[in-house]
C-alpha cells in the first residue's frame, strides 16, 4: 500500500497529520487525520480552586480564549447555583460578539480567503494573507486589520485584559459598562455589521460569481450528509452565548433538543486505535464508522451546522443573508423551515452570515438601556457541587464540565471542545476530498493536495493550545510510499506554503 | 509611549513553552529605573496577526520564546528576524485563524501599520512543550537568569 503524508498542515491551529494510503492500483483507500494530543490538562485542574477555571482555561488555546471564559464561567455560574441578573447576561454576551466578530473575520481574510479569494490553484507563494490583500486590495486588508484591532480593544474593555481575558465571575462579570464606553461599543459595532454586510458582497462577487466555484461547492467530493447541532435560542434561532443544544437529522427533522447539562446523556465518544483522538457520536443513534446518513451517529458542530439545526436568525439582516443562503443552494422548505445544507464548503459562506449576526447582535445589546447596569456582581451563597457550561465557540459547540468538593476544589473536569465535535466528519471531508482528486495515473501536485487541505481548513480546526514554541524544522512534508512502504517521493513544504522538492 | 517592547511568548501553563513569559517577567524586575519609561514589558500567548498588531507604534521589539530544535535543552539563541525566516513556522500558532509573523509583518506594513524594523527573537531550546505545567523543566529553567542577563544587556547597550 503506498502511504502519502502531509504533516503538518499548514494555517491549520495545531499542527496537524493527514494520512493517506493508497493501494496496489493507486487508488485511495483510506484517509486519517491525526494530530497530537496536549496532555495532562484534567489533571493539571484538579485540586484547584474552581473559580480559577475561567483564567486556567482560557490557556488552552490562543485563538479562543474568550470561547474557553465564557463557558467556564458558565460553568461557575451553574456549579454555585447562581443565576446571572439579565444586565449581566448581556454584558457576557456583548463581549463575546465582539469576539466572534474578529474570529470570523480573520478566518475568512486569512483562511478561507487563500482558498476562495485566491483560489485552490493559485501560485502557492500567493496562498496567503498577502495574496489575498493583493486580489481584494490593501483598502480591504486595511479593513481587516481596523476590524480585528477595534474589537480587540472592545474585548480588553470588556473582559478586562486584552487576549486572556478576567473578567468572568460566578453569576457575575467583574466590570460594569460606562455610558462612554457603550457609546464606543455602539459605534463599534455599527461598523462591525457594515463590515459584515461588504466581506457578504465580497463572498459574492468572487465565490459566487465564479462558475468554477460555485461547481466545486457543489460537487460531491465536498458534500456529506450527516446529523448537525447548534445552540439555538427559544424561537430555535442561532444563540452563541445561551440556550438549547438542537440536533437535526441529514433531512433537517428535529432529532433532539436538550439542555447542555445533559449532555452525556446524548454524547458519546468513540475511539480508535490509530489516533489518541476520540470521535464523539450520537448515542441514541449509535457509532457505525465513519459514514454518512441517519444510520450514524457523526454529527457536525460548525458554522454550517448550527444554520442548519436552526430555523432561522435572531437578527433581521442575518435573517435575510439565511434565506438567501437557503434559496440560492436549493434548498427546499419542509414544514416551515429550510432543509439542511449538505454542501461542506458553503460553511465559509455560513461564517459570514454569522459575521452578520455577531455584528448585528452587537449592536443591539450596545443599544439596551440595561447594558449600563452598574449591579453586576452577586455574592456566591450555595455550596458548590457540580456545573455544566456550554457556548457555541466560533468552531463548535463548547461544553465544560466541573465537579469539586464541598470547598470548591476540583475533583473533576472535563471538555468537549469545539473541534473535538467535528473530529469524524473531518476525518470523512479528507477521506472523500482524496478519493476525488487522487486517481491511478494521476500526478500530485499541490494543487491536489490543497483542495484535500480545504477538505479540512472549512472546518476551521483549532487542535491544540496557545502554546508556540519556536520550531527548528517543522515543514510540511509529503511522503509517497510504494506498496512495500518504500520512499518513492518525497516534497517538503514550508511556512507561506512554498513547495521544495 | 514606550520606544521599546519586550513581549514574552508562550503558554504559562504548558512546562517549558512558558519560559519567555518567565524571562520577560524577570527582566521586568530586573529593569534599570532609567528605563522604565521608555521599556514596556508584557507577555503574549499569541503569533501571526495578533502579535504584528501588538508592535504597532513600537521602534523597537524584543521577543522571548521558547524554541523547538536540534539544540539541548536550555540553549539561548538571539535571532534576528530575516533568521527566523529560516526556520519556517512556528510549531501551534501557524494556525487556521493565521499567518506567520513574517508574513503578518508583510501585511502589516502593507496596510500602513507603524511597525518597528528592529525586531529581536532571544529563543531558549525547549524540551517539553507538551505536558501541562507551571515549572520548565530544570535545563530550561537553568536558562532563564543568563537569557534576562543577555535582554538586559541589549536594551542597556542599545539605548
Amino acid at each position: 500500500m503506498k502511504r502519502i503524508t502531509i504533516d503538518p498542515i499548514t494555517r491549520l491551529e495545531g499542527h496537524g497529520k493527514i494520512e493517506i494510503f493508497l493501494d496496489e492500483e493507486g487508488e485511495v483507500a483510506n484517509a486519517y487525520f491525526q494530530i497530537p494530543e496536549l496532555r495532562g490538562f484534567e489533571q493539571f485542574c484538579l485540586g484547584r480552586p474552581a473559580e480559577e477555571m475561567p483564567r486556567i482555561t482560557n490557556r488552552i488555546c490562543g485563538v479562543c480564549p474568550e470561547a474557553h471564559h465564557m463557558a467556564a464561567t458558565k460553568a461557575l455560574d451553574a456549579l454555585y447555583h447562581v443565576e446571572p441578573s439579565s444586565a449581566v447576561k448581556k454584558l457576557r454576551e456583548m463581549f463575546y460578539m465582539a469576539f466572534y466578530v474578529t474570529d470570523h473575520t480573520t478566518h475568512f481574510y486569512a483562511l478561507g480567503g487563500p482558498d476562495f479569494v485566491v483560489g485552490p490553484d493559485a501560485p502557492k507563494a500567493e496562498r496567503n494573507i498577502l495574496g489575498v490583500i493583493h486580489k481584494v486590495g490593501v483598502e480591504v486588508g486595511k479593513q481587516v486589520i481596523d476590524c480585528r484591532m477595534r474589537n480587540h480593544h472592545v474585548i480588553q474593555m470588556l473582559g478586562g485584559r486584552g487576549i486572556h481575558p478576567v473578567a468572568g465571575l460566578p453569576g457575575g462579570w467583574a466590570k460594569a459598562v460606562g455610558e462612554e464606553e457603550r457609546q464606543e461599543i455602539e459605534a463599534i459595532a455599527r461598523q462591525n455589521v457594515d463590515f459584515a454586510l461588504f466581506s457578504l458582497k465580497v463572498f459574492d462577487d468572487i465565490v459566487l460569481a465564479n462558475k468554477q466555484y460555485v461547481d466545486m461547492v457543489l460537487s460531491d467530493a465536498f458534500t456529506h450528509r450527516t446529523y448537525y447541532m447548534g445552540t439555538v435560542d427559544a424561537n430555535n434561532h442561532v444563540n452563541f452565548y445561551d440556550g438549547m443544544i438542537r440536533v437535526v437529522d441529514p433531512d433537517g427533522k428535529e432529532f433532539v433538543k436538550y439542555h447542555p447539562r445533559d449532555y452525556a446523556q446524548h454524547i458519546a465518544e468513540r475511539v480508535e486505535p490509530w489516533t489518541y483522538l476520540k470521535f464523539p457520536y450520537l448515542k441514541v443513534v449509535g457509532w457505525k464508522g465513519f459514514v454518512d446518513g441517519r444510520e450514524s451517529g457523526v454529527y457536525c458542530a460548525t458554522p454550517l451546522s448550527r444554520l442548519n439545526a436552526a430555523d432561522g436568525m435572531a437578527t433581521p439582516r442575518a435573517q435575510e443573508a439565511f434565506e438567501k443562503f437557503y434559496e440560492t443552494l436549493g434548498a427546499k422548505k419542509i414544514n416551515g423551515r429550510y432543509e439542511p445544507v449538505h454542501y461542506r464548503l458553503a460553511t465559509h459562506w455560513a461564517r459570514l452570515i454569522e459575521l452578520l449576526f455577531a455584528a448585528e447582535r452587537m449592536l443591539e445589546l450596545a443599544q439596551d438601556p440595561e447594558i449600563t447596569d452598574p449591579n453586576v456582581r452577586v455574592v456566591v451563597k450555595n455550596a458548590p457541587d457540580e456545573g455544566v457550561g456550554s457556548v457555541e465557540a466560533p468552531r463548535g459547540t463548547l461544553t465544560h464540565h466541573y465537579q469539586t468538593d464541598e470547598n470548591g476544589m476540583l475533583t473533576k473536569v472535563n471538555l468537549i471542545v469545539g473541534t473535538t465535535n467535528n473530529y469524524a466528519p473531518i476525518a470523512m471531508s479528507v477521506k472523500k476530498a482524496a478519493q476525488s482528486l487522487i486517481h491511478k495515473g494521476a500526478v500530485i501536485t499541490d494543487g491536489l493536495l490543497n483542495r484535500i487541505e480545504m477538505a479540512f481548513r472549512l472546518y476551521d480546526p483549532c487542535m491544540s493550545c496557545a502554546t508556540h514554541s519556536l520550531p527548528g524544522q517543522m515543514p510540511l512534508e509529503v511522503v509517497i510510499r510504494d506498496a512495500e512502504g518504500a520512499v518513492v517521493q518525497r516534497l517538503t513544504q514550508y511556512v507561506d506554503s512554498r513547495l521544495y522538492d | 509611549m514606550s520606544h521599546t517592547l519586550i513581549i514574552g511568548l508562550g503558554n504559562p501553563i504548558l512546562t517549558d513553552d512558558g519560559v519567555g513569559v518567565q524571562v520577560a517577567r524577570a527582566v521586568e524586575d530586573a529593569l534599570p529605573p532609567h528605563l522604565r519609561d521608555e521599556v514596556r514589558v508584557t507577555e503574549a500567548a499569541v503569533g501571526g496577526l495578533r502579535l504584528m498588531e501588538m508592535m504597532a507604534g513600537y521602534r523597537r521589539v524584543i521577543l522571548i520564546d521558547a524554541m523547538l530544535g536540534p539544540d539541548p535543552a536550555g540553549t539561548l539563541r538571539r535571532l534576528t528576524l530575516p533568521e527566523l525566516e529560516t526556520i519556517s513556522p512556528t510549531q501551534h500558532s501557524a494556525s487556521a485563524h493565521d499567518a506567520s509573523l513574517i508574513t503578518a509583518l508583510e501585511a502589516g506594513r502593507r496596510m500602513g501599520l507603524p511597525l518597528p524594523d528592529d525586531i529581536v527573537i532571544y529563543a531558549i531550546a525547549a524540551e517539553n512543550v507538551v505536558d501541562f505545567g507551571e515549572q520548565p523543566t530544570p535545563a530550561v529553567a537553568q536558562a532563564i537568569p543568563r537569557a534576562v542577563e543577555a535582554v538586559i544587556n541589549e536594551i542597556v547597550h542599545s539605548s
